[in-house]
Parts: structure tokens; C-alpha cells; sequence
């Protein structure tokens, strides 16, 4: 009873960093004591490797929308064109 | 403009073009984001950069896409009046037109399948997402900006992004799960 309480919270207190874990943004690192507490809860629970997973899975399908979603290259022409009118009139 | 010659012009004009041409497309998927409509988009960061060009004397040139960010999600709630700059109204759905992972890398037609199923559900997930973790996710995870950007494109705190990102990508993720019909079983 008291084990499965403990494994409780350390799923619950790993669910909590798991995005932050996996994007590493750098205004939201996992502290190096978190990180290995982290990856050892990680190589023993299934449970939560598991929820890595379906985010990585759930990341690589949001990625493919990147290219979908890229601009269209003449916009990004007639942008680059204003960018060099704007500088030509100061010139 | 007075002296055509004034090398304070000329520098400021340098300034101003290293600073955003390495931000056009950025701004772009941003303002697509935000506006949910590619023409809308492109308006927006036409006047993002009128008015980036005008405000370049006051820029310390530190971190020029946050700068810009910040001036195009101004420019937006300025131009549409929104009274949520963080809610994005309507969002253009990822395409209908969408042509069928004719992007991703080749896959045997299984995984092909099972892809396709996939992407359908996340679609239907992230439209059923509260706008503004919509907004949260697609900035983050398809325009793949940093939370601090996101909090610059929205004009929320980085918390709230990271709040609000953890939310929704929850939400699509359980929505995943329970995806009709594996395909495994046929
Ligand atoms: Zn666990």
C-alpha cells in the first residue's frame, strides 16, 4: 500500500517534467538533480516511458505540419522587397 | 528624410535589414498563427516592418525575433482590435487541400495508413483545443518558436505558455489514444 502510494507521487512528480525534460527549452531546464531523478524514475517505470513516448510521437506529428504550414516563398519575397524599399528611401 | 548622404541613415538602414531578414519567415508562420489566414499574415508583416524600420533607433539589437515579436503581436491587436491579443480567433485548419504526407519520408503503406488515421485525429484534437492553447501549441510545436518567443507573440507570461502548452498537448495526447480502431487487428 505504501509502496504504491510512493510510486504514485513519483509518477505524479515525473508527469510534471516531462514536457520541460523532453523540450529543454532554455528558460525551463530541468535542474541536473531533477534530470537524474527523472531518467532513473524513467528506466524504471513503464508507465511514464510510456507518456515519453506518446509526446515524442505527438512532437514528430506536429513537426510534419511545420513544412506543411512553411510560407509561401513569394510572400516571403515580396517581404524581402519591402525590407529593401524601406532601406533604399534612408539611403 | 532630410541628408541622403547622413551616414546615420545608412547605419541605421544596415542595422535595420540584419536584424530582420533573418526573421521574414518566422514572422510569417507567427502571424499566419495569429491570424489563422496566409493574406492576413503576409499584411501583418508588412506593417510589422514599417513599423520595426521606424522604431530601429530604440532597438539595443539584443534579441531581434523577440523585438520583432513583439511589435507584430502591437501591429496585430492594432489592426484588428483584438480584445484578447493571446486568442486566436479562427484558425485555417491545416488544409483540406492537404496533400497526403506527400511531405513526410516514404513509409511502407501500413505505416502510410496508420500515419494518415493519425494525422486525422490530431487535427480533430487541436481543433477541439481552447484557442488560446491552440494558439500556445502551434506556436511552440509547428512554428517550433521558444517558450519566451511564444510569451512574445502572445503578450503572456512564460509560465502562462508553459501552462498552457502542457495542457493542450495533454489533452491531444489522450485524444490520440483513444483513436477508433487500431489498425493492428486487421
Ligand atoms: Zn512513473
Amino acid at each position: 500500500m505504501i509502496a504504491t502510494i510512493r510510486q504514485m507521487l513519483r509518477c505524479h512528480w515525473s508527469a510534471r517534467r516531462i514536457q520541460r525534460y523532453l523540450d529543454a527549452d532554455p528558460v525551463a531546464r530541468l535542474a541536473p538533480a531533477e534530470l537524474r531523478r527523472l531518467e532513473e524514475h524513467l528506466a524504471r517505470c513503464e508507465r511514464c516511458t510510456a507518456v515519453v513516448e506518446e509526446h515524442r510521437l505527438l512532437s514528430r506529428l506536429l513537426g510534419g505540419w511545420t513544412e506543411f504550414r512553411a510560407p509561401d516563398p513569394r510572400a516571403v519575397a515580396r517581404l524581402r522587397a519591402t525590407v529593401d524599399s524601406l532601406v533604399a528611401d534612408a539611403l | 528624410m532630410q541628408d541622403s548622404t547622413d551616414p546615420q541613415q545608412h547605419a541605421r538602414a544596415e542595422r535595420f535589414r540584419r536584424f530582420v531578414e533573418p526573421e521574414i519567415e518566422v514572422l510569417l508562420r507567427v502571424a499566419r498563427t495569429l491570424t489563422g489566414s496566409g493574406v492576413d499574415a503576409e499584411d501583418l508583416v508588412q506593417e510589422t516592418l514599417i513599423r520595426a524600420y521606424r522604431a530601429t533607433d530604440k532597438f539595443d539589437g539584443r534579441h531581434p525575433r523577440a523585438w520583432l515579436l513583439t511589435i507584430l503581436r502591437n501591429t496585430n491587436s492594432n489592426m484588428h482590435r483584438r480584445k484578447r491579443p493571446d486568442l486566436v480567433a479562427d484558425w485555417e485548419v491545416v488544409g483540406g487541400h492537404r496533400p497526403a504526407f506527400g511531405a513526410r519520408p516514404p513509409t511502407p503503406a501500413d505505416d502510410a495508413a496508420l500515419h494518415a488515421e493519425l494525422d486525422a485525429g490530431l487535427r480533430r484534437a487541436v481543433d477541439a483545443l481552447d484557442p488560446r492553447f491552440r494558439a500556445v501549441l502551434l506556436l511552440v510545436d509547428v512554428d517550433q518558436l521558444s517558450y519566451a518567443d511564444t510569451a512574445q507573440a502572445l503578450g503572456i507570461p512564460v509560465g502562462t505558455v508553459m501552462s498552457r502548452l502542457h495542457r493542450a498537448r495533454n489533452r491531444v495526447r489522450t485524444a490520440l489514444r483513444v483513436r477508433p480502431a487500431t489498425r493492428s487487428d486487421r
